[in-house]
């Protein structure tokens, strides 16, 4: 089933949401899988090209890695340096089509930053018209 | 242990990283391609965003590890996850497309400076008989980012031309050797 394009108002709204329910959270952003941002929100400024093909890079070497030890579909990808924590999830539903990239800071509670990315995935999920529907 | 030697083939999306190293890998390429969404699409229904990778055993010699990078300036990034031990550098071109040039610019303006430090091959792909010009275009373009390397014409679905690959990286790995034992010489002296 083909899916249609991914509402950006309700995508940029999403990640608004996820920005007022989830304290430390720095950056979030929607990329495309082949490494092309599609919506982006930073507190600071980011390249997002560079964190788009990142993202993307990222999983799918963890969809590898995961193919590799027959331990099923990538969920999410986590993470944690020094300064900060990144969170990757796979949008579901999609087809693996957008990945959403979220920059906590090191003090950001993680199960908070993981639940709220979870909730984030779903509403951009509801934004893509085929998707919607299901 | 035996020997093991880091290989890379880089190029525009399309060019034949991915079938290079599947021509001659002994294990089953691990490979990140993703469906295109852009433009891309057209041509090409998948892409690859971090990189393939293969083994070939060399018997005494050893083992080739073989990486596949996207030239796309936007994976720059993925370049250095894999330098470490790099002994050479393999670029793509698919001369089938209507400008060859346009990924290959793309590709020598990102790594320019990497490329002069490694014995480096430019492989025309996809067409027995190049464009007239396009060996001296390449070249030509090779030249603009001080770059000097042979120019091969493949076809990436042929083991004996990735083999043919090899064969040049290491002539010309050779050749940097005895060139840096000789400035070491002089530098002795």
């Amino acid at each position: 089933m083909a899916l249609g394009v991914p509402d950006r108002v309700r995508c940029a709204g999403a990640l608004s949401e996820l920005f007022a329910r989830c304290e430390g959270v720095e950056a979030a952003l929607l990329a495309l899988r082949d490494g092309r941002p599609f919506v982006e929100k930073f507190r600071n400024p980011v390249d997002a090209g560079r964190l788009a093909a990142m993202t993307s890079s990222l999983a799918a070497l963890g969809q590898s890695a995961l193919k590799e030890l027959k331990a099923g579909a990538l969920d999410h990808i986590l993470i944690e340096g020094g300064e900060g924590k990144l969170v990757i999830s796979t949008v579901p539903g999609t087809g693996g089509l957008l990945l959403l990239a979220v920059l906590a800071a090191r003090d950001a509670r993680l199960g908070l930053v993981l639940g709220q990315s979870k909730i984030c995935c779903q509403a951009v999920a509801a934004a893509i018209p085929e998707v919607s529907r299901k | 242990m035996s020997a093991t030697w880091k290989l890379l083939f880089i190029g525009e999306p399309g060019a034949g990283k991915t079938t290079c190293i599947a021509a001659v890998s002994d294990i089953e390429p691990v490979s990140t391609d993703v469906g295109c969404t852009d433009e891309l699409a057209q041509i090409k229904e998948t892409t690859t965003v971090a990189l393939d990778y293969g083994e070939l055993d060399l018997g005494r010699d050893g083992r080739l590890l073989l990486y596949g990078l996207p030239g796309q300036s936007r994976f720059r990034f993925m370049f250095d996850v894999v330098k470490e031990g790099l002994l050479g550098v393999a670029v793509l071109v698919d001369a089938t497309r209507a400008d060859p040039l346009r990924g290959l610019r793309e590709t020598l303006a990102t790594y320019a400076d990497e490329f002069r430090e490694l014995p480096c091959v430019l492989c025309l792909n996809k067409q027995e008989v190049p464009a007239r010009g396009l060996l001296e275009s390449c070249q030509r373009l090779l030249g603009e980012f001080g770059l000097v390397a042979p120019v091969l014409v493949i076809d990436a679905r042929r083991r004996s031309d990735v083999v043919r690959i090899f064969d040049m990286l290491f002539l010309l790995l050779e050749q940097s050797s005895v060139r840096i034992d000789r400035q070491e010489m002089v530098a002795w002296h």
